[in-house]
């Protein structure tokens, strides 16, 4: 796809790199190329946005992010939504969190802590995983009061809104709606898996395990969405290496990359307005970093909960007893096959001893 | 977006062994290593946690 000049803009996630020791001559210049042209964007990974406790790792990844904004032509950065279930910086996956004014406080904090570190536009995306239904419906609300302060954008992440709207069988129409479509600077499509649940026979969950081929029905919702995000200005297709091993599944990332082709540039040749928005901020003030010792004290036990737990049973009993019940985390609510799904997620990234 | 060749032809360098995907430009620069010894790829046994967490 290089050799054929078909990739517009690589997004690169910058913090990715920590195991690697000796990084290629030639993925640094692929680097300086698209970020010369200003098509070079950066995707965090590890901040963990909202672990309740500010950390020396967060302080070193804002170090690290405004040594590589320094260096590369990012267009802009992003991070993800939730906070990081490992017990230490690099491992874990991202779960969501209550949606209070405290955490909404402490999103805030830390997304004007990135956009000072990189003095670019900053973005946040959407995750694939609640545990119900109505948190589905107020993300993209919480979404909107997050990045507003930084004149932020999103990343509509039509994969991760396809996992939502199949585990809580809720319309696109719907849902989209309550997202804030203006925001949109970036849409991400990839593929992932379905996986039996236990708790709910017959039941598949959809996850975002960007292992396979993008379906039929991304493709529809990025047509859909394209003509509803004024400000869109990158799609983006994801993919893990893992899953690009045999030629067949190769030869499906091609196809895949041609039909997201396609679909822009059919889109583009009919667009009759450029993105409005800069998403740059007006000046900042960053004072000491917040803090929420309660929350960081329910995040610990939830991640230890979901890490160890032999069963559904054993997870849902330990957290009816935990400081996470009866407050705004509403565990009593969680859809068993969600719960069951983030003890997957958990144990799946969470770190070898 | 187009490549110099250089950078193309440094690239399929570096990842000579896995990728397959690409067309390959017949004028390519190819790929070779100046002393003569095999070429190093280093791998991640770790997936990727870039993406896919979910």
């Amino acid at each position: 796809m290089l050799s054929e000049a078909r990739v517009e803009a690589i997004e690169w996630s910058f913090d990715a790199l920590y195991k690697k020791n000796n990084i290629p001559p030639w993925f640094l210049e692929l680097l300086h190329t698209y970020g010369k042209e200003r098509r070079l964007i950066g995707h965090g990974i590890f901040f963990s946005l909202f672990s309740g406790r500010w950390s020396a790792e967060q302080e070193q990844w804002l170090r690290h992010l405004r040594q590589v904004a320094t260096l590369y032509n990012f267009d802009h950065v992003t991070e993800h939504f939730g906070f990081m279930t490992g017990k230490d910086f690099h491992s874990g996956a991202p779960l969501s969190i209550p949606y209070t004014n405290s955490t909404l406080a402490l999103g805030r904090d830390r997304l004007a802590r990135i956009q000072d570190a990189c003095g670019l536009p900053v973005g946040l995306e959407n995750l694939a995983f609640s545990y119900t239904a109505d948190d589905v419906k107020r993300h993209g609300d919480f979404l909107e009061q997050l990045v507003s302060p930084v004149n932020g954008f999103i990343i509509l992440d039509l994969h991760n809104l396809y996992c939502q709207l199949h585990n809580f069988s809720l319309p696109f129409d719907d849902i989209v709606r309550l997202y804030p479509l203006q925001r949109v600077r970036e849409i991400h499509i990839s593929g992932g898996s379905w996986e039996p649940a236990k708790t709910s026979p017959g039941k598949k969950v959809r996850r975002d395990t960007h292992d396979n081929g993008v379906p039929a029905e991304v493709f529809e919702l990025l047509k859909t969405a394209i003509d509803i995000c004024p400000n869109l200005k990158y799609v983006v297709l994801e993919q893990l290496g893992s899953g690009l091993k045999t030629g067949i599944s190769r030869q499906q990332f091609y196809k895949d990359f041609l039909q997201m082709q396609e679909i822009v540039a059919a889109k583009n040749s009919n667009a009759d307005h450029l993105p409005y928005n800069t998403f740059l901020p007006a000046k900042l003030l960053l004072s000491h970093p917040l803090a929420d010792e309660q929350l960081y004290t329910q995040q610990m036990e939830l991640s230890n909960i979901l890490e160890t737990a032999a069963c559904y049973e054993e997870a849902l009993h330990a957290l009816c007893t935990s400081s996470l019940a009866n407050t705004a985390w509403e565990v009593e609510r969680w859809e068993p096959y969600m719960l069951e799904t983030a003890m997957n997620i958990a144990q799946k990234w969470k770190k070898k001893d | 977006m187009e490549l110099s060749k250089a950078l193309l032809g440094a690239i399929l360098l570096g990842i000579a062994v896995q990728t397959t995907s690409c067309k390959k430009d017949k004028n390519l620069p190819t790929p070779a290593n100046p002393n003569g010894t095999p070429v190093q790829v280093e791998e991640n046994h770790d997936p990727c946690p870039a993406c896919g967490l979910g």
